[in-house]
């Protein structure tokens, strides 16, 4: 079976760390995403995986096979690269049956997978052609093509669609995750696009630093970001992070203050440093949120931009409208500002004072030092606090 | 006078209009120049060939006769075919020794980083600047069973083809590995890495990805040694008597025109057999030109 287990996989390099301590379990026919800034060690955690690199120390197992120290031709796995690497000397069929030959299967055989993969993947029409007369979604395709005839174990993606156009990009997405059901095989699939990730893996890996942040599925790396890593990489645009301090009351910061009844929280003492963190569509103008169970009290805060997307307006909002002379741009940090996303038939315009509040409920609170996460979602104001 | 400075003066206008009518020129003439320098001693080769003997004095640009025998004589007097496939034998096992020596090295060289690799290479480049006269004597005493290594002489290899072969392969590996770990280095990891995710060794991926998509590099790699070795005298001249059953190569069957003629110089047959001796090397040549196809990496990669 397909299950792949990484047990305290470290890499180093000379001088560099590029993967440290990484444990990861994975389920047979999982489709898992390591995702992560570039120079994570999302792509050296997969080449460690493959055999193209060995790891430092660590132990991996491959289909209940140790494999840490085999070379990638016995490790049962199939690799897709970025740059596609399609034997340039061979026609799309001696590619795709290349490692088949290797492995002395006989020519029925080879003709009989060769013909099966072409069939899955429509690239029926081009198997005569060289790989420098296709189109880059045919590559990709016949790539792809080369990794399935094998009936591997696991496959190993590392950013497969990262030279494609966006809207080929997008297709072939939804061709993936098809391809994955019909054949059931575990996908480790390396990334920097969140957004691809959130749309494929049952569960994501979020790497920084070379270190694993969270393993979870999409929903809960969105919703329960383990650290304000997770959080600020996860979901586009950003969520809007404000920096304060725990008061008996609550959370203060420069603009905005947020009861929270810290008796709830062994974590919070008063005088901790704590980040707040919101994500942009739970920020709304106080006229149109009746519907919000629980609502913070309101914040006074100024439109900067407007970004019209069509089905959504992203507002970029400043909050050091009660300056004396009023905000100036020269005045304005990062501490000042707040990214709202609203309905596109919403009437902001640019220069208005609104009042915002805020989904108690969608909350996230951050060790300001280390960024772990203490707990989303703050629950509704109670009594005690608002008649504070 | 005032003619001759209208013509002058359009031409010089016309050829700063027109630079580039200068250059085709130039082009033209210089391409002239090394045409006949390279083609001449050919033709000439060719004439002194199908000249008899007593017209030899007097060949200048014209044949003095037409005398097609020679070529047969050439053959009768001397067996010139048995010292050409000596030449092929001693040229190929260079050839392939070489080429399979320095895939290896250039693999090493080109596609791995470690320290000294510089230094390394150059200083194997640096074998190549010693003419080979500088160690004749302790080669002769090497390969003639001379020299004992722990208690042991070694082999007596006078008359065999690895007195021949064995220095002239030390010669060429190090350019030959140069040029190949230069084209090496070009293939991307990416092509490697798929090789071995598909089941190759790192030697499999070598020699089923990276040759293959080097071929212009190893074809001419390997042209170039076989001529090299095919033309060699100065080793064979010294480590093997001149008979072809001792493995003497080709420009030893035409010296042995000279030593085997009662009366003068036979220049003609000479000229006859190096003309013979070059069509191995000729028919080669082609057959390399057409495997050469360059331009193969296109497309191999997205960047």
């Amino acid at each position: 079976m397909g299950d792949v287990i990484l047990e305290n996989i470290v890499k180093q390099y000379e001088d560099v760390t590029a993967v440290e301590n990484i444990n990861l379990n994975i389920k047979d026919g999982e489709f898992i995403c390591l995702v992560g800034p570039s120079g994570c060690g999302k792509s050296t955690t997969l080449e460690t995986i493959a055999g193209l690199t060995k790891p430092t120390s660590g132990e991996i197992t491959v289909a209940d096979r140790e494999v840490t120290y085999l070379p990638p031709k016995d490790r049962q796995i199939a690799m897709v690269f970025q740059n596609i690497a399609l034997f340039p000397h061979m026609n799309v069929h001696d590619n795709i049956s290349f490692g088949l030959r290797l492995r002395n299967f006989d020519s029925k055989e080879v003709k009989k997978r060769v013909e099966n993969a072409a069939e899955i993947l429509q690239i029926k029409e081009i198997l005569d052609r060289m790989p420098d007369e296709l189109s880059g979604g045919q590559q990709q395709r016949v790539a792809i093509g080369r990794a399935i005839v094998r009936d591997p174990e696991v496959f190993l993606m590392d950013e497969p669609l990262a030279n494609l156009d966006a809207k080929l990009r997008v297709h072939m997405r939804t061709e993936l995750q098809r391809l994955h059901k019909e054949l059931g095989t575990t996908i480790i699939y390396v990334t920097h696009d969140q957004a691809e990730a959130m749309t494929m893996a049952d569960r994501i890996a979020v790497l920084n630093k070379g270190e694993l942040q969270q393993i979870a599925p999409p929903l809960k790396c969105y919703n329960e970001p383990a650290n304000q890593f997770v959080a600020s990489f996860i979901g586009s645009p950003s969520m809007n992070f404000i920096e304060g301090k725990i008061r008996s009351g609550g959370f203060e910061s420069t603009h905005i203050n947020v009861d929270i009844n810290i008796g709830n929280y062994d974590d919070l003492s008063i005088g901790d440093p704590i980040t707040l963190g919101v994500r942009p569509e739970d920020v709304y103008p106080k006229s149109n949120s009746p519907e919000i169970q629980s609502q913070s009290d309101p914040i006074d805060a100024q439109v900067d931009v407007l970004e019209p997307m069509g089905d959504e307006i992203f507002v970029y909002l400043r909050l050091n409208v009660g300056a004396e002379d009023g905000p100036t741009v020269t005045e304005t940090s990062s501490a000042d500002q707040l990214l709202m996303s609203v309905d596109p038939d919403s009437d902001v315009s640019t220069k208005d004072n609104i009042e915002l509040v805020i989904d108690r409920e969608k909350l996230h609170l951050f060790e300001s030092g280390n960024g772990n996460a203490i707990t989303h979602g703050i629950g509704e104001q109670t009594a005690l606090n608002q008649n504070r | 006078m005032k003619k001759y400075n209208n013509i002058a003066d359009k031409l010089v206008k016309s050829s700063i209009a027109n630079p580039e009518r200068i250059y085709n020129y130039l082009l033209y003439i210089s391409a002239a120049f090394f045409s006949v320098l390279i083609i001449f001693p050919f033709y000439f080769l060719f004439v002194v060939s199908i000249t008899p003997q007593h017209g030899l004095a007097e060949v200048r640009y014209l044949p003095t006769g037409f005398q097609w025998e020679n070529y047969i004589d050439t053959l009768e007097i001397v067996p010139l075919h048995q010292y050409i496939l000596n030449s092929i034998i001693i040229a190929t096992i260079t050839t392939v020794f070489v080429l399979i020596v320095a895939s290896l090295a250039g693999y090493v060289f080109g596609r791995f980083k470690f320290k000294g690799r510089g230094v390394l290479l150059v200083a194997f480049l640096i074998i190549t600047y010693f003419p080979g006269t500088t160690y004749i004597i302790p080669l002769f005493r090497l390969f003639t069973g001379n020299i004992s290594l722990f208690g042991l002489a070694t082999p007596d290899l006078y008359g065999t083809p690895w007195p021949v072969v064995l220095p002239l392969a030390g010669i060429t590996l190090p350019l030959a590995t140069f040029i190949l770990t230069v084209f090496y280095s070009r293939i991307p990891d990416g092509l490697e890495d798929a090789a071995r995710i598909e089941g190759c060794t790192r030697i499999g991926a070598l020699f089923r990805v990276i040759v293959p998509l080097s071929a212009p590099a190893v074809a001419t790699v390997g042209i170039l040694t076989f001529i090299l070795v095919y033309n060699e005298f100065f080793f064979s001249f010294l480590l093997t008597d001149s008979s072809y059953n001792n493995w003497a190569p080709l420009v030893h069957g035409i010296q042995m025109y000279e030593v085997t003629t009662v009366r003068g110089s036979p220049y003609h047959l000479m000229a006859a057999g190096s003309i013979l001796g070059l069509i191995p090397v000729t028919v080669l040549v082609f057959l390399g030109q057409k495997k050469i196809v360059s331009g193969l990496t296109a497309g191999a990669l997205k960047e």
